[in-house]
């Protein structure tokens, strides 16, 4: 077995080393490209729900979620409740918070986004949106008469350059009118506009928790508790810490709160990934089968010599083969340094998507995923058609 | 000793059939150096691949120093051909991107022959055919006369029972055709190496010891040849 495989390396080897370079040469590029074929669009759908993830935390949920309790409207108390979650280990910032709609009303263009009330202050220990001021500033805690819109709410003249219905373009400084659901109109001067790529943030608007609590006279209530946690994914663990805490309210996590969303937009990348995947390793194993092919069926005459002088047909197969194996490793070798290139120029100018950059996540699961498929097709293409062409009769074959 | 008893070899299926070889026997003594001639068609090239392994028998059988060759296995017929057989084709058939001595090397190799055993056994064959100096070129790089001899030693290396030649001199001017058929009869009187040769040229009768004349698939006459090429007389 072993003086086998020494020979149909040997004639592999010189087959390689003499044999038609430029062939070669395309034959491994094309296997290099489907390589990076594999890993980048995988690992570009890993960067992106990397990034949605990231924002989900900073700037929609936290990691935890705490809301009221089947068939209550609010949380009650919800200062001692803030209170007892700050001493938990673990928690690095609580924000209570109030979650409706309103309607939103400028110069005739009427708008009902997500408001949220908030205490700038707490709110800043679990989201960034704080930092994503754009245009002014963003609210405090004392602040009342004030409203910070994201920056997609706020709009363009240019209605056209909207991508929701928007107040036309209102800059800071502007008076809005905003109706709540209780019927109460109030007018409030735009402190701020937020810019943070985050859909959630950018098309909904924000006043403090006093504010909302004058306008619908509640007091140390909150329909919406948001938990920031020094690790993230220890949520479940998290989850079973405050309910040994004694915590009835319904308690979510990030990913529970964001998974819809993003399974849908994982799931159609995935899809297109799948197809995508599936027409490299078909190309990869059309390139490998139709170079060894026309190789062999160039060669039929030659095979059938090396038959007759006693030379078995295993040791022709297993030379096929390790020229294939070859093309595979050099292919994928070159497939990475390609992708290293990539990944260094989109380092340097990254894909923006709406929710912001993305920098493509390359999983080694994934590296070893797609080598192995690569490998399996390699050897597949390679050797069937080294078995067709020497299963042929040796006198057949030598006449040509 | 070679025995061919009673071949018959019939190509094609159904109504349209050709008996390429009609009951021939055969004996090739070793150290014999064998001719084959006869018109295209006569079956003579047959007879060599039932000799060669390259081809079975529709009927009869074949002894080489004793084995029924016509029992064995596919695997067991490739085995048989590395170790016991030689043969040398009309177009060398040599692997185009193996240097002269790889060429030669290729079947020691594969009988399991370490490295240093191999380039010995080829440099010295090598040497034999006349290509000492040649062994790194290319067969690309050679003449048809060069690279028929590489043929041989390739054929050679294994030092085999019966070396077997289908018609060696037929892409050859006369002059290296001439050295081909020198080197043959060198080979079968220094080496006593058993050689059949399939020719259809006239003047190569002069090589042979024995010359089997074939013609519709029969042996026409058989004729001994006497030292010099002249036909032997009958014992």
């Amino acid at each position: 077995m072993f003086e086998e495989s020494k020979v149909a390396f040997f004639l592999a080897k010189r087959s390689i080393v003499r044999g038609n370079k430029g062939t070669l040469s395309l034959t491994i590029l094309i296997i290099g490209m489907v390589f990076v074929n594999l890993i980048f669009l995988p690992s570009i759908i890993t960067g992106v729900a990397v990034l949605f993830n990231q924002q989900s935390i900073d700037y929609s949920y936290g990691n935890l979620v705490i809301e009221p309790k089947k068939n209550q409207v609010y949380i009650n108390s919800v200062s001692e409740l803030q209170k007892k979650l700050e001493r938990i280990p673990g928690i690095t910032g609580v924000s209570t918070r109030y979650v409706t709609s309103a309607t939103i009303v400028y110069k005739g263009n009427v708008v009902t986004p997500a408001l949220y009330a908030i205490k700038p202050g707490d709110e800043q220990s679990v989201l960034k949106i704080g930092t994503k001021v754009s245009s002014g500033s963003y609210l405090a805690d004392g602040d009342t008469g004030h409203i910070v819109l994201g920056y997609r709410l706020a709009g363009n003249e240019d209605e056209k350059l909207d991508v929701i219905s928007s107040l036309g373009g209102v800059d800071v400084g502007k008076v809005v009118d905003v109706t709540f659901n209780n019927g109460v109109t109030r007018q409030y001067r735009i402190k701020g506009i937020v810019t943070s790529n985050s859909y959630s943030v950018d098309s909904n608007a924000f006043i403090t928790k006093k504010e909302y609590e004058d306008v619908f006279g509640l007091e140390d209530r909150a329909n919406q508790i948001l938990v920031r946690t020094r690790e993230t994914g220890k949520e479940n663990e998290m989850r079973n810490t405050l309910l040994s805490y004694g915590f009835q309210e319904k308690i979510w996590t990030w990913q529970e709160k964001s998974a819809n969303f993003l399974n849908q937009i994982i799931g159609s990348f995935n899809i297109i990934n799948l197809i995508g995947t599936a027409v490299s390793l078909v190309i990869a194993i059309v390139v490998i089968f139709i170079v060894i092919f026309i190789n062999t069926v160039y060669r039929r005459k030659q095979i059938g010599i090396l038959k007759a002088i006693g030379i078995d047909r295993s040791i022709i197969i297993k030379s096929y083969l390790f020229q294939a194996l070859f093309i595979f490793a050099i292919g994928t070798i070159m497939g990475c340094a390609f992708l290293l290139m990539i990944l260094q120029l989109l380092a340097a100018n990254p894909i923006v998507f709406p929710g912001g950059p993305v920098a493509p996540v390359v999983d080694p699961a994934l590296i070893l995923r797609s080598t192995m498929s690569l490998l399996v097709v390699s050897l597949i293409a390679g050797y069937v058609p080294a078995w067709i062409t020497t299963r042929e009769d040796i006198l057949t074959a030598i006449r040509g | 000793m070679i025995i061919g008893r009673d071949l018959t070899r019939i190509y094609g299926m159904g109504a349209v059939q050709v008996r390429a070889l009609n009951g021939v026997s055969v004996k090739i003594q070793k150290g014999e150096f064998v001719g084959i001639m006869g018109p295209s068609g006569s079956g003579k090239s047959t007879l060599l691949h039932m000799f060669g392994l390259l081809d079975r028998p529709t009927s009869g059988s074949i002894l080489i120093d004793g084995s029924d060759v016509g029992t064995l296995d596919e695997r067991a017929r490739t085995q048989f051909r590395l170790r016991r057989l030689g043969y040398v084709f009309q177009d060398y058939a040599l692997v185009p991107e193996l240097t002269a001595k790889e060429n030669v090397y290729l079947p020691s190799m594969t009988r399991g022959m370490t490295a240093q055993e191999c380039t010995l056994a080829c440099s010295d064959i090598l040497t034999l055919v006349g290509l000492g100096d040649r062994i790194h070129h290319l067969p690309g790089q050679m003449s048809g006369g060069e690279q028929q001899r590489v043929a041989i030693a390739r054929a050679l290396v294994n030092r085999p029972t019966l070396l077997l030649a289908d018609e060696p001199c037929a892409n050859l001017d006369s002059q290296n055709s001439r050295i081909i058929l020198d080197l043959f009869q060198r080979l079968n009187r220094d080496l006593h190496q058993t050689i059949v040769m399939v020719s259809h040229e006239e003047w190569h009768k002069r090589y042979f010891d024995r010359i089997i004349s074939m013609k519709d698939g029969v042996i026409e006459k058989e004729e001994r040849r006497s030292e010099g090429g002249k036909p032997a007389p009958s014992p």
